[in-house]
């Protein structure tokens, strides 16, 4: 094989030189350009024409096609391949690289770029050299030719491709292809992105990268340089969490370091499967651009600005929330009401229904580690004043605490979000709605099915301010247990309670009720029971009852005439054959009772005269006897 | 040694009437008024030494009291119908003409009037009084505080207007009891002059001839005439 290609070599050689020897001969007598070129092409144009150096093989074909279409077709072979010899093969005995600068003394600024080192016809090639402007045209593809290493070649796929985007719209491309500076990036990205660029001028990341911050990103660090696509999920908040998630960089336990925002990762946000849209990323709080520090009032994770930031996606709840006395307050620049992150936590946020701090009987302490002081104090069915934070005492939170999960925690009655003053008509616990939210089914239906229709009810149902709904009577946050244990002590204080309003002059007076009520009840038999000390005897519930009080003109009522003997027949079953021919609050005895009024009135004469009578008879008698016994 | 002579006033039966009607009325005089007046330092006191139960306690001591004192009530109506002390007393105890003119006499005479003190036989208009208000009242706290006690019966027929009508029978009677005790009696027995400190009648049983000779003249000049008839026969 060697020897045989060696001849062939041989004979190649051999009938190159004499070509070339023929050539020369004929090149003395035709001195023309065209014949020239044409003569060097006779050879270069075989497709199989090479030549061994170094061991390699080397094509010498020309394809006089794309020669005669490129923009050389005017010059001569020579031109460029100096010193070439065509009647001597080799042409030269030392082969000197083609000089471009010969011709093109112009460089258009090539030493100064990147591609200084390299060889024209790299880019250019070398005999089918094209148009500048045609060459521009695909330079991507030529770039990209060289430039196989991994990053580079992902950018065939990225979205700048895909817009026609190339090489040289941003390496400025030609022969002032240049690379780019980290400081110059975000510039660069401007050129085309205005927007977000001059609204990453103005953002943390570019503060800290003038400040000389090394590990400050620019564009490219977060879209990544040529890859860049358009992909919510994966590139954002990878691109983040890239740098925010390392020790080194973001150092401690306090907001801003790695740990605190590693806890994004296990939030509900962070936690929803990969490439849901529904999810939030970092940038749909922080912005995306325009990060700007967390000190920063303006920013989009600063309290003011939370509502919107949150609203983007839960604009519903937020609708609800600047709605209550929290959003109210908190509009009003108000730096104790609560935002968002105050009851839900930034990072680390949990969906309410799976985190622990949202179960029934903690979210109590989420409220109350505001409202504990009693800096925004209620007033109990006493009148007395009284902490948001006796809800601690109260059944309902006892009951929360042996696991009955029926029982209300505060944003069962408060509305989580709506968490409305219950001086808004509309909320849940103002007086015309506070009936239903407690009635309401699996609580205490029953109770509101009585209360509909008393007396209380139809008050408050006409707006008499006046008139008891629930709270009234039971407190708002401190509503204690019945103690069974005490019964003379429930009994006194249910007393006291109706006594508050029922013998208020001012009160009845303006409501037309019966009035002495109270004192009536307390000289009854059954009043002064209760004040000696007896828990069996009757007080107003037993007769009136609690929740369905009615005036004894509804024949519903238990104290209607015709409902007496079963009510009194509770304590007296012999009362159930009663005709009841008075009154039993007698608060007018001359009219109510004129029997009574009248006996009295006499036994009063009587008292008065008989033992006014005997003092007098008695006196003058000791006089006497005392008289008497000196003399003697 | 005739001023150490002793006249019976009371017997033994009559003592021990007296002493059963003088704890029960006082009973529930205590009883009755604590209900009235719970806020009474002497009502709370009480409550507070008996305790938790007080108010119980004090219905049950008020019924048990006034069963005594009906019991009494109706031993004394055998006494006075069966025994023969017993229907002399209450022949005593009935009024007669000669009250109204020795009450006459004696306002006169108290008023400074008259120099002639009335004499008074066994039972003076005072100790008649006295005697005939207890009959009423006893009857009168009986038949209401019958009804009170049995409200579930009674209600049916006297309705809870006769309730209220009972109820504040029953109090002003007590009232009206309590002074007549209190300013009557106790002065008649305690501060009088003639037997300060005390009339010791109910606790002996008799009286001196020096306190009969004071308060009951002519009960010992019947005395006397009766013992020497004795003598001529």
């Amino acid at each position: 094989m060697l020897k045989q290609s060696r001849k062939n070599i041989i004979l190649i050689s051999v009938s190159v030189f004499l070509i070339s020897l023929t050539l020369t001969v004929a090149d003395n007598f035709i001195l023309s350009y065209s014949k020239d070129t044409e003569t060097c092409l006779s050879c270069h144009e075989d497709k199989d024409l090479s030549m061994e150096k170094d061991g390699k093989k080397i094509s010498l074909y020309v394809s006089p096609d794309h020669y005669k279409s490129s923009v050389h077709a005017g010059a001569e072979c020579t031109d460029c391949h100096l010193n070439y010899n065509p009647d001597e093969i080799p042409h030269t005995k030392k082969t000197e690289s083609v000089n471009c600068n010969s011709c093109h003394d112009n460089t258009g600024g090539l030493e100064k770029s990147v591609h200084t080192n390299v060889n024209c016809y790299e880019c250019h090639t070398k005999h089918d050299i094209k148009p500048a402007k045609e060459m521009s045209r695909n330079q991507s593809e030529n770039c990209l030719s060289c430039h196989k290493n991994k990053n580079v070649s992902k950018f065939s796929e990225s979205i700048h491709a895909k817009k026609d985007i190339g090489c040289n719209d941003c390496h400025s491309g030609g022969h002032l292809t240049k690379n780019i500076k980290k400081s110059e990036v975000s510039a660069l990205c401007g050129k085309c992105h205005n927007k977000s660029s001059s609204a990453f001028q103005n953002s943390i990341h570019h503060t800290v990268l003038k400040g000389g911050n090394k590990n400050a990103p620019v564009c490219t660090d977060c879209h990544g340089a040529h890859e860049v696509r358009m992909n919510k999920v994966s590139i954002q908040t990878e691109a983040c969490l890239k740098c925010h998630l390392n020790e080194s960089l973001f150092p401690g336990e306090e907001k801003g370091s790695a740990k605190f925002v590693k806890q994004y990762k296990t939030s509900i946000h962070g936690s929803i499967q990969k490439g849901e849209k529904e999810a939030a990323v970092c940038a749909d709080c922080h912005g995306d651009h325009m990060i700007d520090s967390p000190d920063d009032p303006t920013s989009s994770t600063k309290r003011a600005r939370l509502l919107e930031t949150c609203g983007k996606c839960h604009s519903e709840v937020v609708e609800k929330f600047k709605k209550s006395k929290h959003g109210q307050e908190l509009m009003k620049n108000n730096g104790k009401a609560p935002s968002c992150t105050d009851c839900h936590g930034e990072h680390d946020i949990k969906s309410t229904l799976l985190s622990d701090d949202f179960s029934k009987i903690n979210i109590a302490d989420k409220c109350l580690s505001c409202h504990k002081d009693g800096k925004i104090p209620h007033k109990n069915y006493k009148g007395e004043e009284e902490l948001i934070s006796g809800y601690t005492n109260s059944v309902h939170y006892e009951a929360l605490k042996k696991g009955n999960l029926e029982a209300p925690t505060c944003s069962e009655c408060h509305g989580a979000h709506e968490m409305e003053s219950a001086e808004n008509p509309a909320s849940k616990i103002s007086k015309k709605n506070m009936a239903q939210t407690c009635g309401q089914s699996n609580c205490h239906a029953k109770q509101l099915n009585n209360y509909t229709g008393s007396v209380h009810e139809k008050g408050v149902s006409e707006n008499n301010k006046d008139a008891p709904t629930c709270n009234n009577c039971h407190g708002n946050h401190a509503i204690v247990t019945k103690k069974s244990d005490d019964k003379l002590a429930k009994s006194k204080s249910l007393i006291q309670l109706c006594s508050n309003c029922h013998s208020s002059v001012e009160l009845t007076e303006r409501n037309d009720l019966p009035t002495k009520v109270s004192e009536t009840y307390n000289e009854s038999f059954h009043g002064l029971a209760t004040r000696g000390g007896s828990s069996e005897v009757a007080n107003c519930e037993s007769c009136h009852g609690y929740h369905n009080v009615k005036p004894s003109s509804d024949t519903s009522s238990t104290i209607n005439k015709k409902n007496l003997p079963q009510t009194c027949g509770k304590c007296h079953p012999g009362a159930a054959q009663v005709l009841f021919t008075s009154k039993i609050h007698a608060t007018d005895e001359r009219n109510d009772s004129p029997w009574v009024f009248l006996i009295s009135r006499l036994y009063l004469a009587l008292i008065i005269g008989l033992i006014g009578f005997m003092v007098l008879h008695n006196v003058l008698d000791w006089r006497k006897k005392v008289k008497l016994r000196n003399k003697t | 040694m005739k001023s150490e002579e002793k006249y019976l006033r009371m017997s033994f039966s009559e003592r021990i009437q007296h002493f059963l009607l003088l704890t029960s009325f006082i009973v529930l005089v205590y009883t009755g008024f604590a209900l009235k007046f719970p806020e009474a330092f002497w009502v709370k006191w009480t409550a507070y030494i008996i305790g938790e139960n007080a108010f119980e306690a004090r219905g049950i001591v008020h019924r048990v009291a006034s069963v005594v004192l009906v019991a009494v009530s109706l031993y004394h109506l055998y006494y006075i119908l069966f025994n023969e002390r017993g229907k002399k007393l209450v022949r005593d105890f009935l009024p007669a003409k000669n009250d109204i003119t020795d009450f006459r006499d004696s306002l006169k005479y108290l008023a400074g009037k008259s120099e002639n003190k009335p004499l008074f036989g066994r039972f003076s208009y005072i100790e008649k009084m006295e005697y005939w208000a207890v009959v009423w009242g006893t009857v009168i706290m009986g038949l209401t505080g019958v009804i009170l006690w049995f409200e579930n019966f009674f209600l049916k027929y006297v309705t809870n207007t006769g309730m209220d009508i009972a109820s504040t029978i029953h109090y002003y009677e007590a009232i009206l009891a309590s002074l007549a005790i209190v300013v009557w009696h106790f002065y008649f027995i305690f501060l009088n002059p003639d037997v300060y400190p005390m009339n010791k009648a109910w606790l002996k049983g008799y009286l001196s001839r020096e306190e009969m000779e004071k308060e009951h003249p002519l009960e010992l000049a019947e005395s006397e005439a009766l013992k020497s008839d004795e003598s001529k026969v």
